[in-house]
């Protein structure tokens, strides 16, 4: 490794990224060249300056007693909670849900249905996918993972399929489908068993024949329906007439 | 009795609260922001706390979800809080300065040896967001390139480059402190453009090997 070299990768080795040959091949450079072993020496000890400057702050109390109070809070919702469902049976993920809305506000409240609020929260969170590739190769990923065969919808020539993922809604396994339209927006499906699942809300409108319930969160349309037996909740980052559209030429489709 | 879920997850993931409000903190600077982001977090990985691999990193895990948020809820904000851009950072150069004629083991031991934690805090708050978080993510909590680089979304050059550009600013405003406060001498000779060193194309380890590789083969 010569001088270059060395300036080149000082990063790397100071913070433990380097392998074997490339380690040793720095450290033998290092001995016989004072300039690059001070460099990499200033380095080091203001990293480990800047570490011992730096504490991890004390977590307040309050934030502690918060959390521990959103965690063990059970909020009775009759609406939400059916008397079929019996509470140790419900999946912690839906009581999170609760959590948030309940103690922090922070997921607006514009329908009643626990998975409507399940794909919004998901719509706004950057998940990793388990499959990628087009949507006739994501669908058939799904293929013996669901009680259900999967049929990515189509939303014209200007959308791509981005991944998939395998999800729960309730305690049922199900799709998770992410699109990017052409013009940069991002709309998502939640394919799902839609036994035991509400999707009504007040907005209702039909479309082809087909009843679809709207919604919004933060920055998100949502509309939910049921097709074949299949309950859908699609979300898009835009408003809900877009929405609207984007659904009513896919079911013409 | 504590449902297994619950019982899991403070198991799990309430152990490395200390460290993401700590980050949260330091992406957000403000402390009533930074308890909503650790909350807000927190209760989305309670939510899909039944997607997380049992066995794998959960504080990487935890982190990428507190990251997400933060992107999501706080960044617009954040930006508008930002007072010091790229262009505008400092100039001066720790290294040249500590590494330069004259300079030995008293003008390192002075400057490292008399900073101050709250002259650490204050200029690492000033370095723009994306670069400071791989500073915390790297030298705080000692995340792998890898792992920021799943945590940030970005590849891994992407993360190397932003360290590097995070502690150079880091050392430059330290350094500024220094003089400003009479703990060092000002010195012209140290100052460079913190640009013109290392840049993308010196940080990329990936190019470095393959052109290593290349060169071992001839």
């Amino acid at each position: 490794m010569n001088c270059a070299e060395t300036t080149a990768t000082a990063q790397a080795y100071i913070d433990g990224e380097l392998d074997g040959v490339d380690r040793e091949s720095m450290e033998r450079h290092l001995v016989g060249c004072p300039v690059c072993a001070g460099r990499v020496h200033v380095q080091t000890r203001f990293r480990a300056a800047v570490r011992a400057h730096l504490h991890r702050p004390e977590v307040p109390f309050a934030l502690r007693r918060r959390i521990e109070e959103a965690l063990g809070a059970q909020p009775i919702a009759p609406r939400r909670w059916p008397t079929w469902m019996s509470l140790p049976r419900i999946v912690p993920a839906a009581a999170a849900v609760f959590l948030i809305v309940a103690i922090t506000g922070t997921v607006r409240r514009s329908h009643d249905s626990m998975v409507i609020e399940q794909a919004a929260t998901m719509a706004t969170t950057q998940m990793p996918m388990d499959v990628t590739g087009d949507c006739g190769s994501i669908a058939s990923w799904f293929r013996g993972r669901l009680g259900f065969p999967v049929h990515a919808p189509a939303l014209g020539s200007g959308a791509n399929c981005q991944g998939g993922r395998l999800v729960n809604v309730g305690e049922r396994p199900a799709a998770y489908l992410v699109y990017l339209l052409s013009d940069g927006h991002r709309v998502t499906f939640l394919v799902f068993d839609p036994r035991d699942q509400p999707i009504e809300s007040r907005d209702r409108r039909v479309v082809n024949g087909r009843e679809i319930y709207l919604g919004s969160g933060p920055g998100i349309s949502t509309a939910a329906y049921r097709d074949r037996g299949l309950g859908y909740v699609v979300t898009a980052d835009s408003d809900e007439d877009t929405l609207t559209r984007l659904l009513t030429a896919s079911f013409t489709r | 009795m504590k449902r297994p879920i619950r019982a899991d997850f403070e198991r799990e993931a309430l152990p490395h609260l200390s460290a993401l409000y700590g980050a949260a903190l330091r992406m957000t600077r403000d402390p009533k922001d930074a308890e909503d982001l650790v909350q807000e977090a927190l209760l989305r990985a309670y939510r899909f706390f039944d997607t997380f691999e049992a066995g794998t990193n959960c504080k990487a895990w935890l982190f990428r979800i507190l990251t997400n948020v933060f992107c999501n809820q706080y960044r617009e904000r954040e930006r508008e809080h930002v007072v010091m851009t790229e262009a505008e950072s400092s100039s001066a150069n720790l290294e040249q300065f500590l590494s330069g004629a004259g300079a030995g083991r008293d003008s390192e031991t002075a400057l490292l040896g008399r900073m101050v934690s709250a002259d650490v805090e204050k200029a690492l708050a000033a370095v723009p967001p994306d670069f400071r978080l791989a500073v915390v993510l790297a030298d705080l909590e000692d995340f792998s390139y890898k792992e920021i680089a799943e945590i940030m979304d970005c590849p891994a050059g992407t993360v190397m480059s932003r360290l590097y550009r995070g502690r150079k600013i880091l050392q430059g405003l330290l350094y500024d402190y220094a003089v400003e406060q009479g703990i060092i001498a000002g010195s012209d000779d140290a100052a460079i453009d913190t640009k013109s060193e290392g840049g993308a194309q010196t940080l990329d380890l990936e190019a470095f090997r393959r052109q290593k590789r290349g060169g071992d083969a001839e």
